[in-house]
């Protein structure tokens, strides 16, 4: 398993999916353009290793995992895997957390820098998009927080732009773990709370960082259990916090409580910038600690970026277990790539107005990420979006098959269909299309019978038709 | 701090259109547009802003983007009459040009 970003970096050198370009590229938007059309193109993950303005030991790694290749190899599973295997191989191993283990030093320490050596300007941070509020040093990361009433100690993927040379300002959203454990226990204090910015640490850390996670989680224990060795961790400088050892940099501040910052607008992983801009919040940089040649970890956030497999995978795993746990005949959910983590295809053993209700309520609760759901029955792969979209189509009553959930206060704010007053409110709505046949249609006499190859022929004809195919002259 | 050495080039972003008036002392935040590792470094200030050539002529040049970041096609003048804080007092999450316009009137009172 890999115990660095430079490990893994060999491995996607391996397998055909990395592409280092070492033709110098301006951090100023040519690196971000070419990061961005490779995610469209499902290119390879790139290591840019020359980079305008600074000098030959600043370097960046884009797109870690934004291809499921790259999910898989991190994994540890072959590259090849399918989707539902890949969904599956995280599904078994998460619940086998293992605990981090505490180190003296490690080579994210090979720089300190305090005080007036502090100089954000000095990492090659790169303008993302044309038109964003800032430099984005913050994509592909992981923030450590701790909340001092449980000892709970989380890390979240969250964006931060460098303000000026020793202030970052960021959105975590309010209704994020770390926005949640801000408020209520340092703001409310007006205490600063320490944070920590990690970048370029070992993949699977930062998915954990991205993961959907139940508050009170550690990601550092789900980590080890997914990399099947613990994290090594190590103090930080100024604070309390522990962070992973081998990680690239590490940007050590306090989260002040009582200022404001200006954050955004930025092309976030909806594939839009929403004019989510200023109300963020403003830390103030106390050390930065790195490696001798720094690889600052991008991700070239927007439509198909990182967030789409690995935040799409533990999303759609959490969601199962939510339902699960709330007593829904769930059997399998898909988040699809495509969806950027706004819609989910749920597979029910059945459907019907009081499943729906359960499955609006459960996912609605605390924050509502997604805003379109569409229900299935075991007929139709989850994972196939051309069954599930012939499923839609056809079995989707458009009266009677359409469930609407109102809320106010956990809306996602970067759901692009919202106005930028319901943004503000964070008001919005999850509609759930069910495409499943009422339960009160008589299977014998009501319910359509598919007309599909599986479905409309007796076992023998299918079975004959099969083993003779190539006979009618196909080839496959 | 007046900034007319040599013209710069700033840039900033507006929730609403309006929201830039000639003529007033404005609390902005602009971001610096001069080329090299440091470009998009941010400034909190008091400014004054003109659309009118002549008037523009002796100034810095400030270009505008809207709230979804897209550029204006009309670039201003702009004079920083002086800086406001980086760490601006105001609640996390809260509105950011509030705080800033409370800061700006703090600093007008105090000046006086």
């Amino acid at each position: 398993m890999f115990k660095d970003t430079r490990d893994f970096i060999e491995a996607l050198r391996a397998s055909g999916d990395l592409h280092e370009i070492e033709k110098e590229v301006d951090w100023d938007l040519e690196l971000g353009a070419v990061s961005r059309l490779a995610c469209e193109k499902d290119g390879p993950a790139l290591w840019f290793k020359r980079i305008a303005d600074y000098p030959a030991d600043r370097t960046a790694f884009a797109n870690p995992m934004a291809t499921w290749r790259r999910v898989a190899l991190a994994f540890g599973i072959p590259v090849e895997s399918s989707l539902k295997d890949i969904y599956a191989e995280y599904e078994k191993l998460e619940g086998k957390l293992i605990p981090p283990v505490i180190v003296k030093s490690g080579p994210c320490k090979e720089v300190i820098k305090r005080g007036a050596d502090i100089d954000l300007f000095d990492l090659p941070a790169p303008m993302l998009h044309d038109g964003d509020g800032g430099r984005y040093l913050g994509t592909w990361d992981m923030a450590v927080s701790h909340d001092p009433e449980t000892n709970w100690v989380n890390w979240g993927m969250y964006r931060f732009m460098v303000y000026d040379a020793r202030y970052l300002t960021g959105f975590p959203r309010p209704t994020s773990h770390l926005g949640k454990v801000f408020q209520d226990h340092y703001v409310s204090k007006n205490k600063p709370m320490p944070m920590a910015l990690v970048i370029g640490a070992d993949p699977i850390s930062h998915f954990t960082a991205s993961a959907t996670y139940h508050i009170g989680g550690e990601e550092a224990a789900l980590a080890g259990g997914l990399r099947g060795v613990p994290v090594e961790l190590v103090g930080c400088e100024t604070n309390d916090l522990k962070v992973p050892a081998n990680a690239e940099i590490v940007i050590e501040c306090d989260v002040l409580p009582d200022c404001v910052g200006l954050e955004g607008p930025y092309g976030e992983y909806p594939g839009y910038r929403t004019g989510e801009m200023g109300n963020g919040i403003l830390c103030r940089v106390r050390a930065i600690t790195h490696r001798k040649n720094p690889i600052l970890t991008v991700d070239a956030t927007g439509y198909r970026d990182d967030s789409s497999t690995i935040t799409a995978l533990t999303g759609a795993i959490a969601i199962k277990h939510r339902l699960e746990r709330h007593g829904v005949p769930v059997l399998d959910v898909n988040v699809p790539r495509e969806g950027a983590v706004h819609t989910a295809v749920i597979g029910v053993k059945y459907g019907g107005k009081q499943v729906a209700k359960e499955i609006l309520e459960t996912l609605t609760s605390r924050r509502a990420l997604l805003s379109k759901i569409l229900l299935v029955e075991p007929d139709v792969d989850v994972y196939d979006l051309g069954k599930v979209f012939h499923a839609f189509s056809t079995k989707c009553h458009p009266a009677h098959g359409i469930h609407v959930i109102h809320y106010e206060g956990r809306a996602n704010t970067l759901t692009p269909c919202y106005s930028q007053g319901e943004r503000a409110l964070q008001k919005g709505a999850t509609a759930l299309y069910d495409c499943t046949w009422p339960g009160e249609w008589s299977r014998e006499w009501e319910v359509p019978v598919k007309a599909t190859f599986d479905t409309i022929f007796p076992d023998s004809i299918k079975q004959k038709v099969l083993s003779d195919w190539r006979s009618y002259g196909f080839k496959d | 701090m007046a900034s007319k050495t040599e013209e710069r080039v700033w840039e900033t972003f507006l929730r609403r259109p309006g929201d830039l008036r000639e003529g007033v002392e404005m609390p902005m935040a602009l971001r610096d547009l001069t080329p090299g590792k440091n470009k998009y470094q941010m400034r909190h200030v008091i400014a004054l802003v003109t659309r009118r050539a002549d008037e523009a002529a002796s100034m810095d040049r400030l270009r505008v983007r809207t709230v979804v970041g897209v550029l204006l096609p009309d670039t201003w003048g702009v004079r920083i009459i002086c800086d406001l804080p980086i760490e601006l007092p105001g609640r996390p999450y809260r509105d950011f040009y509030e705080a800033l316009a409370k800061a700006a009137s703090s600093k007008s009172q105090t000046s006086r």
